[in-house]
This record gives C-alpha cells, structure tokens and sequence, in this order.
C-alpha cells in the first residue's frame, strides 16, 4: 500500500513540476507542452478511436513479428543446442547478422517485401530472433550431466530427451528470452512504422512530427510507453502461470 | 541408440560378467585395468573401495553407459552396446526431475518406453507405498526431505521390474539412520524380487549388511574379495553382532592392505 502511494507520489511530483517549469520558462509549445495539454489531446484522440487504432495496429504487428520470430529462433534453437558442430558452423553468421542495424535493412526488405505491414512484422521477428535464440540455446543446454545419463540409462531417445528434458530443464531461459522480446517486438514495430508503415504508432508519430503538433507527439509516445508496459507485465504474467507449482523453487 | 532385450538368467548362473575389462579416457592414462569378475543371478555383489579408486567408472562400464577400452561386458550372456533393456541404476543423487511428482518420476522410465505398460502406475503406488511414501506420490521433489528422495529413485530404478539393479553409492549423502532404514528396505526389496544387485559403496558397513560377497578395489584393479556368509534376510540389529564386527574388521584390513 505505502509502496504504491510512493510510486503515485513520484508520479504526481514529475507531472507537477513540469507543468511548473513550462509556466515559469515560457518555452514555445512546439518545443515543450504543459501536462494539461498532453493530457487534452490523449483524450481527445483515445475519445476519437484513432489512437486505439494505432494501438492495434502495433500490436497486431508486434504479436505477429513475435510469433514468426519465435517460429524461427526455437526451433533452430534446439537444433544447435543439440549439435555443438553445427553451433560451432552457425555462431558466426548468426553474431554477423546481429551486428547489422535492422534499420539498414529496411531499404531491402522494401524491396522484397513492399511497403507496409509485411515489411514491419519481418523487421519484427528478425529483433525478437537473437534473444530467443540465445535464450533456446543456453536453456537446453542447462541440463546436469547427471539427468543425462539416467535418460540414456532409460534408452530414451534425442526427441524424448529434449521434450522430457531438455525442454522443461530450460523452461525459466527459454520464457525469461521471451520476455525480452515482447519488448523488443514493440521497438522493432514502431522503428517499422517509422519507415514504412502507412497505420501504427509508429507512423502516427512521424506523421505528428510532420504537422509540428508536440502534444500529439508526446501523447503517442505515452500510449506507445502503455503498450510496451502492458505487454511486458502480460508475459510476466504468462510466465508465472506456465511456471506455477511445478517449477517454483 | 542399439538395444539389445537380455533374456533372464536360471538362479546360479551368471548375470553379470566382466572379462578382462579396462577403460582408460581419451588422452588419459588407464582408470580400469584386467577386471575379471562375475555376478550370479539373484546375488548381491558390493564393489568396496576408496574414492577415485574407478568403481563408479566399473560401474558405468556394466550399465553400458561408458564403452569398455578393452574386455568384454556381458549381462546375462550377451554384450549390449549400450545401456540394455533390464537394468536398473540408482545414482549417486537422487535426480528426480524436479517438475514432476513423486508418482510422476517412479513412472518415467514406463512413460519412456515404447510399448505395453499395463498396471504400472498400480505397481509404481505398490512400490512408493513399500517405502513408506504411500501418501507422498503427489509431492513435488522440493517438498521431499533427502532420503525420501532417495526412496523415489530407488522407486524409479525398480518399477520396470529389472533383472539387475546397479546402484552407484546411493545413500552417501544421507544421514546415518536414514541410510540403515534404506538399506533394510533395500535388502527387502532385491530379496523379494530375486534380482541381481551390483552396489558401489565406500561404507564397510553397509557393504557387509547388504552383500553377500564385498570385492575390494584400489587404483583400477581388484585387490581382493571377501565373502559374507551371513543368513539373509539379516535383521537390523545384526549391525552390533560380534560376526558382523569381525567382517567389517576383515574389510577394513584388507582396504588399508590394498
């Protein structure tokens, strides 16, 4: 209880002193909007629907570059956290292509995937793709030598190893990597739309920044803040449930 | 992973045989060097010596999961490649997945097994209540103390009925009550079912009380062996029995000549 009056505490305080500063510094709104201000034009655009569009727009894209990334990063995961030959042969191009900015990308998914959605969820997954991986392959490769061989001792073979094994071994990393991603996601969708996309938060930015309406600008930025927030808190959440009672230590 | 199924053995004849075995790892100089020894069926053998002296690596070496350098390993007349159909291991830890019950874990190597596995999950409850973990099956391992963990993965080692239980010092990291408690339902068990049971252990104690014939190692080699002509089933109390005394004492001085 005490714990979240502070948190409101710090909250109000924050809001309150920059509502201050922008009476006592006459800063141009262009540059600056009072608190008050922002506050208007969030309602106004959460009372006209067009900001919950954009909202689901993003989301939509985060959710579905999310997916692909994951359809992508568990699978070749587990592949290389069971052949070290080929984590060895692969570990290269993989760090090679996480050195590249997404970003330069764009020009070229552009090209082959055209302008608007498709282009934001590929850029999407490629930004959820490393953590995941790296998350699949340390999890899976978590397991005591020990539980090992009693699954050679059992004949087990390698699928009923790493579902029965392996899998449930490295359950915390694999989700605590998608976690990360959910975030992740969110600045690979918005980074998207800033380039190439027509709808989204993102693209309600750019176009913000294009009419010169500051206020707009900050009252996106604060729904985009919302979401990211809400679909981190959503995998925490997830997370706890999958690993209720069963794994909790 | 090549099986090979192994066909139960008459009473008397050989269960477990090792022929000149050796093993030295990649690079390494020998751990196991000319082991000759045999196992009759429905014996209980305990392999007696310090640590590091190879018996866990001996160990490994009849259950299949090491391959022998030289010699040949063979459970109740045939050389599996690999771990083989009948044998159960008890290890070192208990190594329960912690993410399944007790039940759970009892019937993991029936869940793993391809084909029929009628009447197990009666079995696996008959055998938890046994060891007096009856009203325990639905506990997670974390909430289990550890020798009734220890319980569960003797439990888990006996539930597809194995014609040979290997047991790698199980109860070394429980307390001395607990591992007496253990070793009598142990003893109970294998006597029951009539299988043949392989123990490594550095307790004399629990040697002379569980084994009717202790081999004594030391540096990769058989030093020497010792029968225990004590009648079975051998009640607790035979722990301060002057005979008992005496063979421990044998042991002892045999492990301090070795």
């Amino acid at each position: 209880m005490i714990h979240r009056l502070t948190h409101l505490l710090l909250l109000v305080a924050l809001l309150g002193g920059w509502e201050l500063a922008c009476r006592l510094v006459p800063l141009p709104e262009l540059v600056l909007p009072r608190p008050g201000r922002v506050a208007a034009v969030l309602a106004e655009e959460l009372a006209g629907g067009r900001l919950l569009r954009h909202m689901a727009v993003t989301a939509g894209e985060m959710v579905m570059g999310l997916a692909a990334g994951a359809a992508f990063a568990l699978p070749v995961g587990a592949l290389l956290a069971e052949s070290p030959a080929l984590r060895r042969l692969a570990h290269p191009y993989l760090v090679a292509s996480q050195v590249v900015p997404k970003l330069a990308l764009a020009p070229l998914f552009l090209l082959w995937f055209g302008f608007g959605m498709r282009s934001i969820i590929v850029i999407t997954a490629l930004v959820c793709f490393f953590p995941l991986l790296e998350n699949t392959v340390t999890g899976l490769g978590r397991v005591d030598a020990s539980r090992l061989e009693l699954f050679r001792m059992l004949r087990a073979n390698r699928w009923q190893t790493l579902l029965r094994l392996r899998l449930p071994t490295g359950l915390p990393v694999i989700l605590a990597g998608f976690r990360v991603a959910v975030v992740l996601a969110l600045v690979g969708a918005v980074v998207g739309e800033f380039i190439m996309g027509r709808e989204g938060l993102g693209a309600a930015v750019m176009a913000a920044q294009g009419m010169m309406d500051t206020a707009l600008m900050f009252a996106l930025l604060l729904a985009i803040a919302a979401l990211g927030s809400a679909a981190y808190q959503g995998a925490l959440l997830a997370e706890r449930l999958i690993l209720s009672e069963r794994f909790d230590s | 992973m090549p099986t090979e199924p192994i066909a139960p053995a008459p009473p008397g004849a050989a269960a477990i045989t090792l022929a000149g075995v050796g093993y030295a790892p990649p690079g390494h100089p020998p751990i196991l060097a000319g082991i000759d020894w045999t196992v009759p069926a429905g014996a209980f053998h305990a392999l007696l010596g310090r640590s590091g002296c190879g018996k866990t690596t001996l160990l490994k070496l009849t259950a299949g999961l090491l391959p022998p350098g030289t010699g040949t390993v063979c459970l109740e007349g045939r050389a599996p490649q690999g771990p083989a159909e009948g044998v159960g291991f008890v290890f070192q830890t208990p190594t329960l997945l912690d993410w399944s019950t007790a039940l759970e874990n009892v019937l993991l190597p029936l869940s793993l097994r391809r084909g029929p596995r009628r009447g197990g999950r009666d079995r696996a409850l008959a055998l938890l209540d046994g060891l007096g973990l009856g009203s325990l099956a639905g506990r997670y391992p974390r909430q289990l103390s550890g020798g009734q963990q220890a319980r569960v993965a003797i439990a888990r080692a006996l539930v597809d009925s194995p014609r040979v239980l290997l047991l790698d010092e199980p109860f070394s990291s429980l307390d001395a009550l607990t591992r007496e408690a253990l070793q009598e339902d142990l003893a109970a068990l294998c006597a029951r079912d009539g299988v043949t049971a392989l123990l490594v252990t550095h307790d004399i104690a629990e040697a002379v009380f569980l084994a009717d014939r202790v081999v004594l190692m030391a540096a990769g080699r058989i030093t020497g062996e010792v029968t225990v002509d004590l009648p079975h089933p051998r009640p607790p109390g035979i722990r301060y029995d002057p005979g008992f005394n005496a063979r421990c004492r044998v042991l002892r001085e045999a492990l301090d000549r070795a």
